[in-house]
């Protein structure tokens, strides 16, 4: 599918999270986030960061939640408070998790205009990093197994720690000469072949214009249903066309997307 | 006509007192095919990098002289950076998958294409074309991260040729890639050469692969003034060559012959004697590996092998990239659990720094200490293992190099240190994943001596290799697979011997049965 569209995908994903805190809202986006990294992560080692995501996002609803614990007299109502506030932003993440593993961080790359090369690329580049240092610890860790030091204890992290950061240091310097040798920043640029906006690519577009536009009229109507009552706490209401909306974002898990298509030149 | 000048090049790194290259004086001219050879950490990489200017853009240091590249125009590498000559030379580091910049096959050989401005509609014709010149037009959809080394080797040198450069520079193109694959890769740089009038400068250690082909060579020795010219001449100056240039000199023949075909001509008034003898009967059995399927996901990769290794041992894991050699050493050493089968290492599961331990390989990815002895000190307070520091570094001979920093060695130095600390678990067997990568001749004749002693103490090795000379020299057994199968094993001679790919130079020459040099100057005499 085209890159444009993971992109809005993302942005709609995103949005719908901020808007609520009820969890019945919640919970639908984070199981749709999950259906659609099962369904469309592109083979390779990033599809194993979704996990880091998913670890990040637990230990933001645990910190979030402790936090308050440190509040003068505190009340029950605090505590689901700041967990559902956690778990907003645990879901925010998860969305940013499963566009990490669907889309090609450089395809985005292709989409920013000509000027904004630079950053673009940069940020492209920084994306790739989570990935590549999940790969160099397995390896270290691996290889220091073989050796009998198990990287689990305090003293020991150096023997993690140095190996990871001196081959992310001596490849980072690979990558720059290469690109350098590539004619990286020679200032004239054209570009190769842009991808097609596929009819799968429209159909996703509509459901996140459609989910967007529901949370957002939600939004500014008060709906009530948007956010948690905590005191007292009651169980909030469940709108079905919000719940549909959420439901719309996990299109891209039941079409063909196949393989990007590009245009012939 | 592009022709690659040399003038009084003096380069000395920063925090290094003496100079990598001493008033280096050359001319390569167009359309040569160019090795260059030299010791491990002699300045085969920073010779390179100086012909398109990453010494001294990238490294600083001191630097004086000039490299020019005479063209239409007349740019030096002073002046112009590595990106103004991008149209001109491109480069091809020893590592690609680090170089790689996107991450799609094809967008990433567009990447030059597009830095330098070039046309749409001639950029999609360039890129087919160049997706057929290294025949890797099925991998174009592909990530790069997820190819075989061969694969990200070959689409490596695509991405530097698409610009249609009038140099190619490759540091070590072939390290990681099978006899096959470095066939195939080296035939196809010679085309362009041939075809196109390309300069082709490559550094390489595995002169069996490369001396065929080039036509020119440059010879860089520590403290001493460069060499260039004929092939032969300059492997005969820095006394280094292939297998069949050591024969040569071991029957002082002069010029020693640096090709099979060169080799056989001389060799035909040779009257050898007796076969080599076979080696000695193994001991006792260390490890049993029975029916082991092993994968990743839906792909198998092992399917079912049955493999055994015994005391006294030096086994030498073959097959093509992506065979299923490594899968099969991390299954044995048990950092990969098998779907089924059993593996028994001294009758028990393998335990990782007990019993058997693993070299990665790439070194990088264990030495964290601040020297060298250090490095081993840090296996034996982890282990319960006798050896000593002295004694670990001398069995490698490196004891000389106890107190220096790991990361100012070379890439060949580096291995042989994760080597004596990964030896130091004690662990009686040794597997070693491709333990060749950057290793010059003296390196590998080190790394020979110390896994002969090491598999005389009643201990065994496998190493996984596509070093078939390496192999020739140090195996007691050979183990072919093939698509997840053993296709073959036995003694070193039977299996290597009579094959078209993996045969060593000697039984090319001589037929099948003759592994060394060494073995064929004693049968002569």
């Amino acid at each position: 599918m085209h890159q444009g569209a993971w992109l809005l995908w993302a942005l709609s994903g995103g949005l719908v999270a901020i808007t609520t805190t009820n969890p019945f809202y919640l919970l639908p986006l984070l199981a749709v986030a999950w259906v659609v990294h099962a369904a469309c992560a592109r083979p390779g080692p990033q599809a194993r960061s979704f996990r880091i995501f998913l670890i990040f996002g637990a230990l933001t609803i645990c910190t979030r939640t402790a936090l308050v614990l440190f509040l003068p007299d505190i009340q029950f109502g605090n505590v689901v408070e700041a967990a559902l506030e956690g778990l907003r932003l645990a879901v925010l993440l998860t969305v940013f998790g499963a566009y990490n593993t669907v889309s090609d961080p450089f395809g985005v790359l292709r989409l920013s205009p000509r000027r904004w090369h630079e950053p673009a690329l940069a940020a492209s580049l920084a994306l790739s990093i989570a990935p590549r240092t999940i790969e160099a610890v397995t390896t270290v860790r691996e290889a220091q197994r073989m050796r009998g030091i198990e990287v689990r204890r305090f003293r020991s992290l150096t023997a993690l720690a140095v190996p990871v950061l001196e081959t992310g240091m001596e490849e980072a310097v690979v990558l720059a000469e290469s690109m350098d040798a590539r004619g990286h920043g020679r200032g004239r640029r054209t570009r190769y072949r842009p991808e097609r906006w596929g009819w799968q690519a429209t159909i996703v577009s509509v459901a996140c214009v459609l989910a967007v536009g529901v949370a957002g009229s939600a939004l500014f109507a008060d709906d009530a249903s948007l956010a948690m009552s905590a005191f007292p706490i009651v169980w909030p209401e469940v709108s079905p066309v919000m719940l549909l909306a959420i439901v719309a974002l996990s299109a891209p898990a039941w079409l063909p997307l196949g393989s990007p298509t590009r245009k012939s030149r | 006509m592009t022709t690659i000048d040399f003038e009084r090049v003096s380069f000395t790194y920063p925090d290094s007192s003496a100079p990598v290259l001493d008033e280096a004086t050359l001319c390569i001219p167009e359309g040569s095919f160019v090795l260059v050879t030299g010791h491990t950490g002699a300045g085969k990489s920073t010779f390179i990098r100086a012909i398109n200017g990453l010494v001294p853009h990238f490294t600083g240091g001191e630097y004086s002289g000039s490299v020019t590249l005479r063209d239409e125009t007349i740019r030096n590498t002073l002046d112009s950076a590595p990106r103004d000559l991008a149209d001109l030379v491109a480069f091809v580091p020893q590592d690609p998958s680090a170089a790689f910049v996107v991450d799609r096959v094809e967008d990433e050989i567009a990447y030059s294409l597009e830095n330098l401005g070039v046309d749409r509609t001639v950029m999609r014709r360039r890129v087919e074309e160049t997706l057929d010149a290294l025949n890797i037009e099925a991998l174009r959809d592909r990530s790069v991260r997820t190819l075989s080394g061969g694969e990200r080797q070959r689409v490596a040198i695509a991405a530097a040729l698409a610009p249609g450069p009038r140099v190619l520079l490759l540091d070590e193109p072939t390290s990681q890639l099978d006899p096959q694959g470095a066939e195939d890769v080296l035939a196809a740089l010679q085309r362009l050469v041939h075809d196109l009038g390309i300069t082709v400068v490559l550094a390489e250690h595995r002169l069996e692969r490369v001396a065929g082909f080039v036509d020119l060579a440059v010879g860089l020795r520590s403290g001493m003034p460069v060499v260039v010219g004929d092939p032969a001449r300059v492997l005969e100056l820095l006394k280094s060559g292939p297998p069949v240039a050591r024969l040569g000199r071991l029957l002082g023949w002069s010029p020693p012959p640096l090709t099979i075909r060169d080799a056989r001509r001389v060799a035909s008034t040779l009257n050898l004697t007796a076969r080599p003898p076979d080696e000695g009967v193994p001991g006792a059995s260390m490890v049993e590996a029975t029916g082991l399927r092993a994968g990743y996901g839906r792909r198998v990769v092992l399917n079912g092998i049955d493999v055994s290794i015994a005391e006294g041992e030096i086994v030498a894991l073959m097959g093509r990239n992506g065979a299923g050699k490594t899968t099969l050493l991390r299954c044995l050493c048990g950092l990969h659990p098998p779907e089924s089968g059993l593996i028994e290492a001294l009758g028990s599961a393998p335990d990782p720094g007990r019993n058997v331990a693993l070299c990665p390989q790439r070194p990088e990815s264990l030495l964290f200490a601040d020297s060298v002895s250090g490095e081993v000190e840090a296996t034996l307070s982890a282990g319960a293992s006798r050896a000593t520091v002295a004694t670990s570094l001398e069995a490698l001979g490196i004891a000389g190099w106890r107190d220096r920093h790991p990361r100012d060695l070379s890439a060949g130095q580096r291995l042989l240190v994760a080597i004596a600390a990964t030896a130091a678990t004690g662990a009686p067997l040794l597997l070693l994943d491709e333990p060749t990568r950057g290793l010059d001749h003296e390196s590998k004749a080190r790394l020979v001596a110390f896994l002969r002693s090491w598999a005389q103490g009643g201990r065994a090795v496998m190493l996984a290799t596509h070093d078939v000379e390496l192999a020739a020299e140090v195996a007691t057994r050979v183990v072919m697979i093939a698509a997840g199968d053993v296709i073959a094993q036995g003694p070193p001679a039977d299996v290597l011997g009579d094959s078209p790919v993996f045969a060593p130079q000697m039984a090319r020459v001589f037929g099948p049965g003759w592994l060394t040099p060494e073995q064929v100057a004693v049968a002569a005499s």
